[in-house]
């Protein structure tokens, strides 16, 4: 056995494929798009909740939509937005999207050896369309034997439609929704956490990074709250996989 | 439908931190190899973040936010549907929420 059967694996598969596009296909885009359905309809729903608070803090509707789709992250924008209620600037902006969207550095790195077979282009618009959920309903799939580069971009285009149309529906029906809280609509993303996370738990390896990611988390939500709390839980959870001795397969 | 055109600058400003998030770790991978430790650490960075955006939301919630939680949690084991267990989750915190106010 080498000592990184992956790289013998890789080699095998650059030398078989003499396409490049065939690691990105429109049948795998399809398969991405129809599988990210089900995700779809709670995009969406919190694309209208974003719309809601959007026009709240006294964006216009056309603003809404500008921001849903190309800062494309609703706890990045659900924050920028409350910050500029409140006469946040530009540096203070982007610090808030930085924070929040630094857990989207290790869902690109997680992602290089697979969309990493991809052209320069497929991968960095893939990546423009990757969003949280789409992101692990990819890494599930292609644990489950799913190798079309595709699947990403699919899922993410199925991601990125309801998210804007969500928004434009949001803004407009701002004025008949009093509360988002009401609805619960607050707690949608951790909902969704909370499902696909047992989803993933699969074997007791899995225990270990939880477990320190939980730790973590409290301790960093107690002394510096906000955007840093899911970072640290990351990196955190990441660490103490990397630091284990065991096999990890 | 109106767009300030001293919105724009931030607006592109917010754009291009989202997008060297997005296209940051997957560029730096180009220059680390990926030894099984660290296979196994990428593996595990997703329920790490979930924990970290679960975390927090259980820390400040109430009874109506833990009952969501322990509904979404027991939807996904036994009807294994992301959407529907999230949902179920989202109802209850709303119903609760209504009856305990």
């Amino acid at each position: 056995m080498p000592r990184y059967p992956w790289r013998e694996h890789n080699k095998t598969c650059r030398r078989v494929t003499a396409d490049p596009d065939v690691n990105f296909s429109a049948p795998g885009l399809r398969r991405g798009y129809i599988a990210a359905q089900p995700l779809a309809l709670g995009v969406f729903i919190y694309g209208v909740t974003f719309g809601l608070l959007a026009v709240n803090a006294g964006l216009s509707i056309l603003e809404a939509m500008l921001m849903s789709a190309t800062v494309y992250s609703g706890s990045a924008q659900t924050a920028t937005v409350s910050g500029l209620a409140a006469g946040a600037g530009i540096g203070a902006s982007v610090a808030t999207i930085l924070m929040l969207n630094a857990r989207y550095l290790l869902y690109g790195a997680a992602l290089r050896p697979w969309l990493g077979q991809a052209s320069a282009a497929q991968a960095y618009s893939s990546l423009y369309l990757l969003g949280d959920s789409n992101w692990v309903l990819a890494m599930k799939a292609h644990a489950n034997g799913e190798a079309d580069a595709g699947f990403i971009f699919g899922s993410g285009i199925a991601m990125f439609i309801p998210w804007v149309g969500g928004t434009l529906l949001g803004s407009l029906a701002n004025e008949w929704v009093a509360d988002p809280k009401v609805l619960g609509l607050d707690f949608l993303l951790v909902a969704f956490c909370t499902a696909m996370g047992m989803g993933l738990v699969k074997s007791r390896h899995d225990f270990q990074p939880v477990g320190v990611a939980v730790v973590i988390a409290l301790i960093v939500d107690r002394f510096a709250p906000g955007g840093w709390t899911i970072v640290a839980a990351g990196l955190a959870g990441a660490l103490s996989a990397f630091a284990r001795k065991e096999d990890p397969t | 439908m109106s767009l300030r055109l001293e919105l724009l600058p931030l607006l592109l400003a917010v754009t291009l931190a989202s997008f060297a998030c997005r296209a940051g770790g997957f560029c730096l991978m180009r220059f680390v190899n990926v030894t099984p430790r660290i296979q196994a650490a990428l593996k595990a960075a997703p329920l790490a973040v979930m924990v970290g955006i679960i975390v927090p939301a259980a820390v400040r919630g109430g009874l109506a936010e833990w009952l969501g939680l322990a509904v979404a949690a027991i939807v996904m084991r036994l009807a294994r549907r992301d959407l529907v267990a999230a949902l179920s989750g989202v109802a209850t915190v709303a119903l609760s929420r209504l009856m305990l106010a």
